[in-house]
């Protein structure tokens, strides 16, 4: 497992976010997706995903409803707020300016 | 954070607050569903069941810790896990109700034995009177300066011209200046009339206090005005109450003393004026007062000294400059004294100067011995409530040994160390705030008598519903909280988690024994103290009571006539005394009486005496003259030494005689025998009264004063008009006589005239006052002490017993006979208790010499009580130990060792 990378600090609210943007899903939805898109190379474990979600519904980024998954059994959907949406936008800038500008210190020297 | 976020996040908040059930039960639903798909998934990959499952927790993390996490992010956590730890403490203590119980009744003692000593000190010592304005500047005035015999000497009390010299000289330094005195006095005509206390205070008095009447209105400048001021008289509020039902009586007249006082006004409840002697029944002007009692003389006369005096000093003046103008202030009424009678000296001769005292008699020059016993048992209740502490500590380490399986497995699921500290503390904080107020339970009903050992009578002393006394017993239950809660919690900081749950319950907790061992060493110490103090104090009042005052107090009683204002001249005078005393002799019951100028403790005369071949008698002790009638020594029970009493035979033409003690024949005539030696009483060129008996030594004045010396003159030589004071010996017990006494006596009078009958220990009993005390709380406190640390031996001794059984039970199936074991277990506890008593004894052996004053005639290391003090710790030792040892003696190897 020598390449898979710790998240860095704060990253991985904006992960979430990102995952939400395509629109509801419950916890474990998150956890795999995450898992897929990064073709396995981020490390999350995945119960610090729960702690995450309930500070992003607790600042009003993401709401959260009970409903039934696909098999039938309840879960707790999470969906992005306008709030949220905004807020991934802002976040999504930022860290594209961030890694602009450590890419170009970088490639400097 | 935008304002739209706040306000998500405040819905957020107090949805999971009040719905705190609903919300841990949807986490656990949603981790739930989480791990059942992870594992879904990974059994549909192939993996067998259990295999999955455990695979599927093992990438979700540790489950507890992520719950505390998801808490955390909530937001709510703190009161949330605050609540949660009380619920959770709260249902752990109940299970355990022996252990809750226990610590909260030790802790309740504790607690309880200072609040309620707190609130004896916080009034004797700290509290200003009620309603008194700013007490920071309000100054009791005193004078001090040294005697004839060249003591130093502090005075409270004050003659009314000196009054009058402090109020104007010191008006620079002092805004306002008020004299007042309290004293006991007749109310009310006929048989209505009750002895009550009464305040005599001039106008400004009020002005100190933020009280204004809840009906009429109080006296003016203009109702106190020299000499005679107006007979008015202001009601307190309690009297004013219990005598009239608190009906409007403004503008009715009410006899009080002497005076045909009218009522002005009635005082608010919270107002006593300064409470040393309790709440007054009324106040009445200085100059109605003093101008009824002894004339339109008084305002000159210094010889009168009976008025306490406070001043307020002015907001932009020092104390020093205050006392500067207070000394000059003094020493010029002196010289007024000294040109109304040389008999003063000059005041550089007697060095007279002035002390600004705090408001707060108690801390000032002239407290009493009660004052400093009360600070003293006040460290001796703290020391309890130490005690109390170590008792918890060592239980709730005792406990947390036993629990640490619980413990370590309660980290190993997650749960984190800080959180765990925070529930122990929160178990202990429980058990405190339990304790506390337990603490104001034992403090309102037990501390009642503490009390009305310390503070005058109906001086409020509620616990429950004092704010002061409350704070302070916050304080203790918070400080006790942590004491009790941090020694266990913190010990279990270091907790190897392996290696308990491999060792199991049975082993480890080695450093904490430690640590029990300690406390309990230093429990044995302070009770050790306390017992060693309360063995002096009680030896010291035995020392006390077999005291021989030099008469019988408990057969005695005192008639005291006052007269309110009827003047009687000499003849009649002396005729209503002759009426008084056949009237008591002839009251059955008394077998003796007396009319008498002098009654110990109450009243003394005092003249110049002379006798030839002395300078000076005045330097050799202070002697104190008793005129009376023939019958007295056989009234008091005061012992002739030699020679003789006086007789109806020693008349007025008769050749004068006197009867002197023995100290004060062993002061005049060191060398010679003093009966027929001749004194002159009252003047140099008066006629000689030759000694014809040396009496024992009596206490008049002081219970302990080697130079207090009495001599006696027979009332038909000297002065043959003695009518107020009585002395009655009765048959039986003296209280049994007082009422019969009263109204034989009463009978006897003529309008308006009163008399008040006391046994004589209420006279006497008040100087012995600190010495009871002491004895008292001594010995409750240690008691208390003794038996605190016994249950903390009796435990600790039981745990360690509980702990070693395997050890024991190796060593029994070995063959070590049960004595040996024990002897052993015996020799364990009287080892920690051995080191406590040496402790304790080193530091009360320190301390003792410090609280000797307070003793009576006490050598504060005596051997003895250090040695009972010594063979009773190591016998509770020995009890407290040999339940525990004997159950030792009596395991059963083969079960403990198969239990394993």
């Amino acid at each position: 497992m020598t390449d898979r990378l710790d998240l860095p600090q704060g990253t991985l609210d904006l992960l979430i976010l990102k995952a939400l943007s395509l629109g509801p899903m419950h916890g474990w939805a998150i956890s795999e997706r995450l898992h897929q898109v990064s073709r396995a190379t981020l490390s999350v474990p995945q119960g610090s995903l729960y702690p995450a979600l309930h500070r992003l519904e607790r600042r009003g980024w993401i709401r959260a409803e009970w409903g039934a998954s696909d098999n039938n059994r309840k879960a707790k959907y999470y969906e992005l707020t306008r709030a949220g949406r905004k807020q991934l936008a802002t976040e999504q800038e930022a860290w594209a300016k961030l890694t602009r500008a450590v890419g170009l210190v970088l490639d400097m020297t | 954070m935008t304002p739209s976020e706040i306000l998500s996040d405040l819905r957020y908040r107090l949805r999971v607050l009040f719905g705190r059930g609903r919300t841990e039960q949807e986490l656990d639903a949603e981790l739930r569903f989480h791990l059942d798909r992870e594992t879904d998934k990974l059994v549909a990959q192939g993996y067998p069941r259990a295999d999955a499952e455990r695979r599927a927790r093992l990438a979700f993390g540790g489950m507890e810790r992520i719950k505390d996490d998801a808490r955390d992010a909530r937001g709510v956590s703190l009161i949330e896990t605050f609540l949660q730890d009380v619920r959770y403490a709260a249902r752990g203590l109940r299970s355990r109700r022996a252990f809750s119980a226990g610590v909260i009744l030790t802790l309740g003692l504790g607690i309880g034995a200072n609040a309620a000593m707190f609130g004896v000190v916080d009034r004797m010592l700290f509290r200003a009177p009620p309603t008194l304005r700013d007490p920071g500047t309000v100054h009791r005035i005193y004078r001090a300066r040294h005697d004839q015999t060249g003591d130093a000497r502090v005075e409270g009390n004050f003659a009314f011209p000196t009054f009058l010299d402090v109020r104007r000289l010191t008006s620079s330094s002092f805004s306002d200046v008020a004299a007042f005195q309290t004293r006991h006095m007749v109310v009310g005509e006929g048989e209505d009339a009750v002895d009550v206390p009464v305040t005599v205070a001039s106008a400004k008095y009020f002005d100190f206090f933020d009280a204004r009447a809840v009906l009429g209105r109080f006296y003016t400048a203009a109702q106190d005005s020299v000499p005679e001021g107006a007979p008015v008289v202001v009601l307190g509020y309690g009297f004013w109450q219990a005598r009239f039902g608190g009906r409007n009586v403004v503008g009715e007249h009410l006899r009080v003393d002497r005076m045909n006082a009218t009522i002005i006004g009635v005082a608010p409840q919270s107002f006593v004026g300064m409470p040393d002697q309790g709440a007054p029944a009324a106040f009445v002007p200085i100059t109605a007062y003093a101008f009824a009692l002894r004339g339109a003389q008084y305002p000159t006369k210094h010889s009168w000294s009976w008025l306490e005096m406070v001043a307020r000093r002015r907001p932009n003046v020092s104390e020093g400059r205050a006392q500067a103008d207070l000394d000059a202030a003094l020493v010029a009424s002196w010289r007024g004294a000294q040109a109304e009678d040389a008999g003063w000296g000059s005041p550089e001769d007697v060095g007279v100067h002035g002390l600004l005292g705090p408001v707060q008699l108690g801390r000032g020059p002239e407290a009493g011995p009660e004052n400093r016993v009360a600070t003293w048992v006040s460290g001796v209740a703290l020391i309890v409530l130490l005690i109390a502490c170590a008792n918890v500590a060592n239980l709730m380490l005792a406990r947390a040994v036993s629990r640490r399986r619980e413990i370590a497995m309660r980290l190993a699921l997650g749960v984190s160390r800080g959180r765990l500290v925070r529930q122990l503390l929160t178990e202990s904080a429980l058990l405190a705030v339990a304790g506390g107020v337990v603490g104001l339970f034992v403090a309102q009903w037990g501390g009642s008598v503490i009390r009305a050992l310390f503070l005058p009578p109906d001086m409020s002393a509620a616990v429950l519903t004092d704010t002061r006394t409350l704070v302070f017993t916050a304080i203790l239950t918070v400080s006790a909280a942590l004491v009790t809660g941090a020694l266990p919690a913190f010990g279990r900081r270091r907790l190897d988690v392996a290696s308990v749950l491999k060792a199991g319950e049975r082993e480890g907790g080695e450093r904490r024994t430690t640590l029990r061992k300690g406390l309990l060493v230093f429990q044995a110490a302070l009770s050790v103290l306390l017992l060693v103090g309360a063995g002096l104090f009680v030896k010291s009042l035995t020392n006390a009571r077999a005291f021989r005052l030099g008469y019988d107090t408990d057969r005695v009683v005192m008639a005291g006539v006052q007269m309110r204002g009827l003047r009687l001249d000499s003849a009649r005078s002396a005729a209503l005394g002759a009426r008084l005393l056949s009237a008591a002799q002839s009251t059955p019951g008394i077998t003796h009486a007396a009319l008498a100028a002098s009654v110990p403790f109450w009243s003394n005369e005092g003249r110049g005496l002379w006798v030839s071949g002395i300078d000076s008698v005045d330097k050799l002790g202070h002697f104190i003259l008793q005129i009376a009638t023939p019958d007295y020594f056989a009234t008091m029970g005061t012992r002739i030494l030699r020679g003789r009493p006086f007789t109806d035979g020693d008349r007025v033409n008769a050749p004068h005689v006197v009867v002197v003690s023995e100290g004060m024949a062993r002061a005049l005539w060191p060398h010679a025998e003093a009966l027929g030696q001749c004194i002159h009483v009252d003047s140099p060129s008066a006629p000689c009264a030759t000694v014809v008996g040396v009496a024992e030594e009596v206490r008049m004045r002081k219970v302990v004063d080697p130079r207090e010396f009495s001599y006696y003159l027979p009332a038909a030589q000297f002065e043959g008009d003695l009518a107020e004071t009585l002395l009655a010996r009765t048959r039986g017990d003296a209280e049994e006589h007082v009422a019969a006494l009263r109204s034989r006596l009463q009978a006897e009078l003529p309008a308006p005239a009163y008399v008040n009958v006391v046994p004589l220990t209420t006279l006497v009993d008040p100087n012995f006052r600190a010495w009871r005390f002491g004895a008292t709380m001594f010995a409750a406190f240690g008691a208390l002490a003794l038996v605190l640390a016994a249950i903390g031996l009796y435990s600790l001794i039981a745990y360690d017993v509980a702990q070693r059984t395997r050890e024991l039970s190796v060593r029994i199936a070995l063959g070590a006979p049960g004595a040996r074991v024990v002897r052993m277990v015996i020799g364990r506890g009287l080892l920690l208790v051995t080191g406590g008593l040496l402790a304790g004894g080193a530091i009360a052996a320190w301390l003792g010499p410090r609280v000797q004053s307070l003793m009576f005639e006490q050598d504060p290391r005596d051997p003895v009580i250090f040695g009972g003090v010594a063979l009773v710790v190591l016998l509770i030792g020995v009890v407290a130990t040999a339940g525990p040892a004997f159950r030792a003696a009596r395991v059963d190897p083969a079960e403990v060792l198969r239990g394993e």
